[in-house]
């Protein structure tokens, strides 16, 4: 288990966290959320203890080792050296970790068959694509095998095949019992790959738990229905807001609603092309609680 | 730190600009300029011009490692590779050493070089190793350290660059490294003669604890330097005014 307590943290006058609590458990994919200049990125520096001058404290009792040495971070710039071979870039972060010799050897093929570059170790990292770069990004911080990783938004700009590379990865950490935080600014990711979310404003959390309560929470299930008629047509029904090219109307009881459409479509012959119960979606959520607008 | 070392070593010998500065340009500098200045036109001895070169231009050319670590430094912070390193279990100076070390180990590589080349060449005089041994040492560390302050301190690239040159060629010539100081102008002489005498006073004043490392103190110092240099240079002018005419005047009697 990882515990952030009641970290605060200032530039000068400007707080950018105040007193955030967070706890990590032990093989779970813990979703960090938050507009831009939220702290996400802070408090991730500070859990990797690249900043450590903060008030608060950062607890771990996985093991005896130093943080440092159970942490992999994965940040979202790459930093490798490009001149350099894939193999040559494990190799090094490998190395600072303590690993030499046949361990150094065997994690260098484990971390390459991981991110899907095995055929690619003798290559030099500037011929690599963007996913194959943030690949290997991810592969850097894995050789030391760390029990707690953290990634910094690790799939941005990259194609969909990559991505799912990505969550392939995080996957199998989850299930070899690692610690992950992810920040992204992709909902549905966090959606996909989490078991928990905290959401982030102004350096405070704002909500935080396991991503079916909070949407449970903030949101109702909604049908969403596209037809030939138009929203004054649905009567004792509801209020249905129009989207896309149909209508969405929120409701506690979704099948009984459902129902009452396709009764009412054929009491009045009305063509229905589609009926669907609407997911409650994170990115609801998100823009509920920190509005849509934009923030600079 | 030996990871951090051995992977700077592998980077430095594939840095083809690194390859130029330090010892492609020197080379070239050394031989084209010996050229200049032992045209008969120019009445140096070319021997004597050699053996000002040669030191000169190991010493002018050291200073361009400071382009090297600049760059190695800014891209690494620019790149997120510091700060990812600050989350590995990497001490903060076995970065800085296994950074430091391989440009000091160049800046020796490419002094003993330019040396061995005037020897060959230009079979410049050579009677003390040891002690340019000892002086080239001191010369990588120094170069280096300005090196690394320089990297910590600028905020891009580019205004390392210019540092550098402003500090490696201007210092070259206010020092007389650039051309034998007895093709200059006099006053080029003079501020060549004030700049050494200063990084002399300096090179013994700091370390000693003569001049304490603040800014203040550092001005002050220089100020009462330049009143002291400027009352001893007066003296020594008008005293050899004062001979010279005096010797003139016993010319113009004698015939």
């Amino acid at each position: 288990m990882l515990a952030v307590n009641e970290i605060t943290k200032q530039y000068g006058e400007k707080v950018v966290l105040k007193n955030v609590n967070l706890t990590f458990e032990k093989g779970t994919c813990y979703g960090l959320v938050g507009p831009n200049g939220a702290g996400k990125f802070t408090l991730m520096k500070i859990i990797v203890s690249i900043i450590t001058d903060y008030k608060g404290s950062v607890d771990s009792s996985l093991s005896t080792t130093s943080l440092k040495e159970q942490i992999g971070y994965i940040p979202q710039d790459i930093c490798m050296e490009e001149k350099r071979t894939a193999n040559s870039n494990l190799q090094l972060f490998g190395k600072l970790y303590g690993l030499k010799g046949k361990v150094l050897e065997q994690r260098l093929k484990e971390a390459l068959t991981l991110i899907g570059l095995k055929n690619h170790g003798q290559e030099k990292v500037q011929t690599f694509s963007g996913g194959m770069k943030r690949r290997l990004n991810i592969g850097c911080a894995l050789m030391h095998r760390p029990s707690i990783v953290v990634m910094d938004e690790p799939t941005v700009g990259i194609d969909p095949q990559s991505r799912q590379q990505i969550y392939n990865i995080v996957d199998d950490l989850k299930q070899k019992g690692c610690t992950i935080i992810y920040a992204s600014h992709y909902m549905e990711e966090v959606e996909r790959l989490c078991d928990y979310v905290a959401m982030m404003v102004h350096g405070t959390i704002i909500e935080e738990g396991e991503i079916g309560e909070v949407l449970q929470k903030y949101t109702q299930p909604s049908v969403y229905v596209e037809g030939e008629f138009n929203e004054n047509e649905f009567g004792t029904l509801g209020t249905f807001i129009p989207k896309n090219a149909g209508y969405l109307m929120q409701t506690s009881e979704p099948l009984k609603t459902m129902e009452k459409l396709i009764q009412y479509c054929k009491r009045n012959s009305i063509g229905v092309n589609r009926l669907e119960l609407a997911r409650p979606r994170l990115e609801d959520v998100f823009f509920s609680m920190i509005g849509s607008q934009l923030r600079d | 730190m030996s990871a951090i070392l051995i992977n700077e070593i592998k980077n430095s010998i594939q840095d083809r600009g690194l390859v130029f500065w330090m010892f492609i340009l020197p080379l070239l500098f050394t031989v084209l300029f010996n050229a200049i200045f032992s045209n008969e036109k120019v009445g140096l001895a070319n021997h004597d011009v050699s053996a000002s070169i040669v030191p000169g231009y190991a010493v002018m050319f050291s200073f361009f490692i400071m382009i090297s670590m600049v760059t190695v430094f800014v891209k690494d912070r620019e790149k997120g590779m510091v700060a990812r390193l600050a989350s590995t279990p990497l001490p903060s100076y076995a970065y800085l050493l296994g950074k430091w070390i391989p440009h000091v180990a160049i800046v020796m590589i490419q002094t003993t070089m330019l040396f061995i080349f005037g020897l060959m060449v230009y079979n410049i005089p050579f009677e003390n190793p040891m002690l340019i041994g000892i002086l080239s040492i001191f010369l990588s560390f120094t170069t280096t350290g300005l090196g690394l302050a320089l990297a910590v301190s600028v905020k891009t690239e580019n205004m390392g660059l210019a540092i550098t040159q402003l500090v490696g060629l201007g210092g070259a010539i206010l020092s007389g490294l650039w051309m034998p100081i007895d093709l200059m102008p006099d006053i080029i002489q003079t501020i060549s003669n004030f700049t050494l005498s200063l990084f002399t006073h300096y090179a013994v004043a700091l370390p000693i604890g003569w001049v304490p490392l603040d800014l203040k103190s550092i001005l002050m110092s220089t100020l009462l330097f330049v009143i002291i240099y400027s009352i001893f240079w007066t003296g020594y002018t008008l005293y050899y005014k004062r001979v010279e005419s005096s010797m003139n005047e016993f010319l113009d009697n004698k015939e």
